[in-house]
Formats: structure tokens, C-alpha cells, sequence
């Protein structure tokens, strides 16, 4: 028998019974349906990681204290004082770090800063004034402040879009004076808006000297960041960080390792790991209703071969081998569970569409809706696959149907 | 020539354990373009016999030759290929497919023959016209009458120009009248376009329309005669 008209058979054979068969393929259309949604979402989280990450640049090194590489580490990098400023003047030797760009340390803290009334929790990074070079960010109004301030500890801020909008509405903010942990500083720029993947737009810079004394009351640095050369550069220069700060905390054991030093590409390889291992296990968890639903294919199946018996018997009386009535069932089931692997697919995509819209409306973040290629094709192809699987079963019962007993039967 | 040839045909069930012989020992010939009645009362075999002549079920001993070849010669596939090109059949319960229209159940049998698609349309039409039913050939088979219903069988039976037509008590479900129209339409295959046809019935009536009559009693064939008073187009007839 041809294709084309085993095709329609099966279809037809679907067709009689209609509410039967979409309630046969709810779950495979629940199962896609978890996965695109799943996938989709979780491919929007890791471009919006990888997005802030990126922000950092290619030849950025990140020296951390601690073994710890990334993540929220502010509690962990203020407490750990293992990077001073001995190690700060050994990195900046070019005799030790020779493809050195820009070396800047910084110091994170954080307080209330208050204007008047106005009070508003702002992040504090103390940093050098190589800012603007090397987190492409400058004020578009004021100016960033110069290592004179730093070198002097100037009580001087350049602060966020957000902190400029709280504490200030529509004010104008350079030259006003703030109030952190009671200490007054001099507002000297206002950094433009980054959105909100950035967390610059809550946070106040000064001098990291300045934050030292004022702010956290510590010698020791938070990180320090350094900017290779070139792209190429990259990883000797984090050998010789690496090395250098071995010398001079000595240690011989790598194990023992009491700072950490990584580049934007490692965290955002680390962080694509980890979200692509949430991701995987979402779906992996979607999928066991993929498999329910091919139980219940197999049930209704069975259930359809055994009512279409005398069917059956007719068809093999007139012509038909067990190859066709086989094909003919596999079909069927083959044909439920692709149907509903598409509409698992469409309803999936349409669901990933209004949670990224809320999500970015809502959460405030800048978050792309993704439609997951990869996971819609393997999401039709697997919906498939559990149809094959589970649908030669009982084609196969209804193959081996004798065609004077399937006759026969009532 | 013999387009059916059985000798010493047996047939035994076992059915958890308990051995039932249906059929001992059947012998005979049937040539191309005979119409045979087989006859005897339920559990006498006849229909085991027909369902073995029509390759629906296997025999158990002996030999059966068709077209002077051994079935058992055969493989499945062209056992399939045999049903579908040289036999066709009519049941007592019709066995329509019911939200199919009249023609799409005369066409079924072209879907596994290897015909051209082509034709399949012209001789589904040609089989319809052929058992009078030309007015309903778009009809959903649940919308007919019995009478109807066989006559599409019968339709069904004869799209792939088969070598043998097998009915299995064709006027069993159907009232007299209906009933005659159907064996009348079956006695003109045979006459008119040299079916050869092989007729189970328990009525004597209806068995009077074949040329010939084989009676079957607990599996073993009691008599095998020529019809002398045959039954034409529901007139008396002696041949």
C-alpha cells in the first residue's frame, strides 16, 4: 500500500474520533509545551548573564580575594583581607606583570547615602579613576574624579542614574553634598543610565582610599581589576598575576591558593554552565511528562486496536499485509504525538513570549524573549520519537490479529 | 481446469488443551466459473471450510492447491497479495467501514492491490453501477438499508475482478426480499461475468441458485451434487 494513502487512513482513523485524540496527546502538548517554555526562558536568563558579564570587556582580569572565582561575593571579599596594597605595587611592576593595560583596585561597600530628606541604600565601589577607561562609563554630567583624589582620599562621589533620581528628583545634583555613614561628600558627576542588567545605576563611586577611610575602615582590597594589553595577552597575564601573587603570599601548593584570578570569559563560561545545567535539568523534568504521555498514547492505542479488531480482520481479508495495518497504527500514533508536539511548540513559544514581556515590564530587567530553534526541532523530533516508541506496540498486537478471528470478534 | 483443489483438508482447534476437529478430511475440485453452495447446519464446518478456501485461517492437514499452485508454497505477503487480487469476499455482517461513503468502501481493496491509482476510481464506480447502487455511491455506508449494505459488499468483492468471490451466508442478516435481491445480483456475477463463486447458506432456497451443492456434516462432506431444479432470477429453472 502507498504512503500517501496509509497516511490518509491513519488520519481518517484519527478523525472519528476527535475528542479521543486530543485528549491522548494533552500530554506530550504539557510535556513540549514545559520544554520550549523552560528552554526558551532559560536561554534568555544566560544571554542576559552573559550580557552584564561581556559589559566587563575581553582582556578584563579580575583578581579576587579568596578561592572563590565569582558570584555574590561582596560579604566574602570584604571579609578576606588577603589582597593588600604589597600585592597591588608587585602587580603593577612590569617586571612582574609585563602586559598590564590598566591596574585599578577597588573597594566595595555599602550605606545609606542622604540628600535632605531623601534617603536611598546604595552600593559604594571604591575605585581608582581609571573607571571610565575601563568600564566604558563616563559622567554625562560633572567628570570623573583623578588620582589626585585618590591619592589625597577626596571626599568626592560620581553617582548613579538611580541615586541621582532618588535622592535628587529633578534637581540638579553636581556640587550638592551627600551623606554616607556620616561623612559628607561632594556630588562631581552623574553617571548616565546603564538599565538594569547593570548595577552601576545604584551605586556611588569615590576613591578607594577614600572608601577605605570612610566607608568599610579596612587596608585591604575587594579586587583588583586589570586590563590586558591585548586579547592575546590575556592569559599570560593572568599567569603572571598569578605567580606573583603566589611570591608574595608564599605559597608553593596551588591548592592553597588564596586569591583568585579570572577573566570576564571565565565567569561567563562558568555562569553559561551553570544556567545551561538549570536549564537541563528543567527539561529533564519536563521530559518524564513526555514519557507519561507516551504511556497514554500506548494505552489509547491498544485500547483503538482492540475496538477496531474487526477492522482489522476486513482489511487483512482484503489485501492488506501486517506491514500495512502496522504502518497504519504506527502512523496514527506517530501523527497524534507530532501534533502535539507542534502545538507544544506554538503554545510553549506564545507562554516564553508573555513571561519575557512580564519579566522585563515587571522585574524591570532587560530581558530579550528568545524562541529556542534547537529545543522546538528536538522538541518535534523527540514528540515523535515517543509516538515510534510507544505506538509499536500496539501496532504490532494489531499486525498479528488473525484475519478470520479479528472477523469474528464482537 | 480446477481453480481450487483440496484433498484430505483437516482442520483441528485446541483451545486450552481440548482438541476440536472442525474439519475431517475434505476432498473435491471446484473449476473456474463453478457456483458452488456449501450447506450444513452451524457446527458442521462449512464455514472453517470457506474460511480456509479464502486464506483467513490455516489448515491443519492435508493439501490445498489454488490455481494449481500448494499454498503452502506461499509466503504471507503473497498469501496477502492472493486475498487481495484473486478473492473477494462477502460476509454476513457486511463489514463496511460505517463513516466511509459507498465508493470509498468499494475502493478499499485498491488501496493494497497494485493497481494504478488511475483506475482506481473508474472501477470503483464500474463495481458500484454493476450491483445497482449508482444512486448512492456518496452515501455514508450507516445511511443504507441491509439489502444495500451487502450489495456494496458484493461491490467491494468484485472491484479487483477476482478469480473466486466467497460469501459467507450473504442473506443471513437480510430480510426475504432483500435477501433475493442479493443472491440474484450474486447468480449474475456468475452468469453474466464467469465469477466463479463459492456460496455458504443453510437455506436450501438460496443454495438452489448455484449449479452445484456440497453438504457438510460434523466436518466431513455427506453429499456433493449438481443442482437439478436451479433457481433463476427467482423463477423456477430446470437445467
Amino acid at each position: 500500500m502507498k504512503l500517501t494513502y496509509t497516511l490518509k487512513t491513519a488520519t481518517n482513523g484519527l478523525q472519528t474520533h476527535k475528542s479521543r485524540s486530543a485528549l491522548t496527546i494533552l500530554g506530550i502538548v504539557i510535556g513540549i509545551t514545559s520544554i520550549i517554555l523552560v528552554m526558551s526562558l532559560g536561554q534568555g536568563a544566560q544571554n542576559l548573564i552573559l550580557g552584564q558579564v561581556k559589559g566587563l570587556g575581553a582582556t578584563t582580569v579580575i583578581v579576587l580575594p579568596g578561592k572563590i572565582s565569582f558570584g555574590p561575593s561582596t560579604a566574602a571579599s570584604t571579609m578576606n583581607d588577603s589582597l593588600k596594597e604589597k600585592d597591588l605595587n608587585l602587580i603593577k611592576a612590569k617586571a612582574n606583570v609585563p602586559n598590564s593595560k590598566y591596574i585599578m583596585p577597588m573597594v566595595v561597600g555599602s550605606g545609606k547615602a542622604v540628600y535632605g530628606s531623601n534617603v536611598y541604600q546604595v552600593a559604594v565601589f571604591g575605585s581608582g579613576e581609571l573607571v571610565p577607561q575601563i568600564f566604558s562609563i563616563s559622567p554625562d554630567r560633572g567628570y570623573f574624579f583623578s588620582d589626585d583624589d585618590v591619592r589625597s582620599r577626596s571626599a568626592v562621589v560620581v553617582i548613579g542614574y538611580k541615586v541621582k533620581q532618588r535622592l535628587f528628583e529633578n534637581e540638579d545634583a553636581v556640587g550638592q553634598k551627600i551623606r554616607i555613614k556620616n561623612t559628607t561628600f561632594k556630588v562631581i558627576g552623574v553617571l548616565p543610565e546603564k538599565g538594569s542588567s547593570s548595577s552601576f545605576d545604584d551605586a556611588v563611586f569615590m576613591p578607594y582610599t577614600t572608601t577605605q577611610q570612610y566607608i568599610t575602615g579596612t587596608k585591604f582590597y575587594s579586587r583588583i581589576v586589570v586590563v590586558a594589553d591585548t586579547e592575546a595577552n590575556l592569559k599570560s597575564t593572568v599567569n603572571d598575576i598569578t605567580n606573583t601573587l603566589r611570591d608574595s603570599h608564599n605559597i608553593t601548593d596551588p591548592e592553597k591558593d588564596d586569591f583568585s584570578v579570572t577573566t570576564s570569559a571565565d565567569i561567563a563560561k562558568t555562569l553559561g554552565t551553570v544556567t545551561s545545567a538549570l536549564t537541563a535539568f528543567l527539561a529533564a523534568v519536563a521530559a518524564i511528562s513526555l514519557i507519561v504521555g507516551g504511556v497514554g498514547i500506548m494505552n489509547i492505542m491498544l485500547v483503538s486496536v482492540t475496538e477496531r479488531t474487526k477492522e482489522i480482520g476486513l482489511r487483512k481479508a482484503l489485501g492488506a499485509t501486517d506491514k500495512d495495518i502496522q504502518t497504519q497504527f504506527l502512523l496514527e500514533a506517530v501523527i497524534l504525538t507530532a501534533l502535539g508536539g507542534i502545538i507544544g511548540i506554538i503554545l510553549g513559544s506564545a507562554l516564553a513570549y508573555v513571561v519575557s514581556l512580564l519579566i522585563s515590564k515587571f522585574a524591570g530587567l532587560d530581558w530579550q524573549y528568545v524562541f529556542p530553534i534547537s529545543a522546538a526541532i528536538l522538541g518535534l523530533v523527540v514528540s515523535s520519537l515517543v509516538g515510534l516508541v510507544f505506538g509499536i506496540y500496539p501496532a504490532r498486537q494489531a499486525a498479528k490479529k488473525s484475519p478470520m478471528e479479528a472477523l469474528r470478534y464482537e | 481446469m480446477s481453480l481450487i483443489e483440496v484433498k484430505n483438508l483437516g482442520k483441528v482447534y485446541e483451545n486450552e488443551g481440548v482438541k476440536t476437529e472442525a474439519l475431517k478430511g475434505a476432498t473435491f475440485h471446484i473449476k473456474k466459473g463453478e457456483f458452488v453452495a456449501i450447506m450444513g447446519q452451524s457446527g458442521s464446518g462449512k464455514s472453517t471450510l470457506l474460511q480456509i478456501l479464502g486464506l483467513l485461517d490455516d489448515y491443519t492437514s492435508g493439501t490445498y492447491h489454488f490455481a494449481d499452485k500448494n499454498i503452502k508454497d506461499y509466503n504471507p505477503e503473497e498469501i496477502a497479495k492472493l486475498r487481495n487480487e484473486k478473492m473477494g469476499f462477502v460476509f454476513q455482517a457486511f463489514n463496511l467501514l460505517p463513516r466511509s461513503s459507498v465508493l470509498e468502501n468499494v475502493k478499499l481493496p485498491l488501496l493494497y492491490s497494485s493497481r494504478p491509482e488511475s483506475e482506481w476510481e473508474n472501477r470503483a464506480k464500474a463495481a458500484v453501477i454493476a450491483v445497482g447502487l449508482e444512486h448512492r455511491m456518496y452515501h455514508e455506508a450507516t445511511q443504507l438499508s441491509g439489502g444495500e449494505k451487502q450489495r456494496v459488499a458484493i461491490a467491494r468483492a468484485l472491484v479487483n475482478s477476482p478469480e473466486v468471490i466467497f460469501a459467507d451466508e450473504p442473506t443471513g442478516n437480510l430480510d426475504s426480499k432483500s435477501g433475493q435481491a442479493v443472491i440474484e445480483i450474486i447468480q449474475k456475477l456468475n452468469r453474466e461475468m464467469g465469477h466463479t463463486i463459492i456460496l455458504i447458506t443453510h437455506e436450501t432456497y438460496t443454495a438452489e441458485y448455484a449449479e452445484r451443492i456440497i453438504r457438510l456434516h460434523d466436518g466431513e462432506i455427506e453429499s456433493d451434487t449438481q443442482v437439478k431444479e436451479r433457481r433463476i432470477d427467482g423463477k423456477d429453472f430446470i437445467k
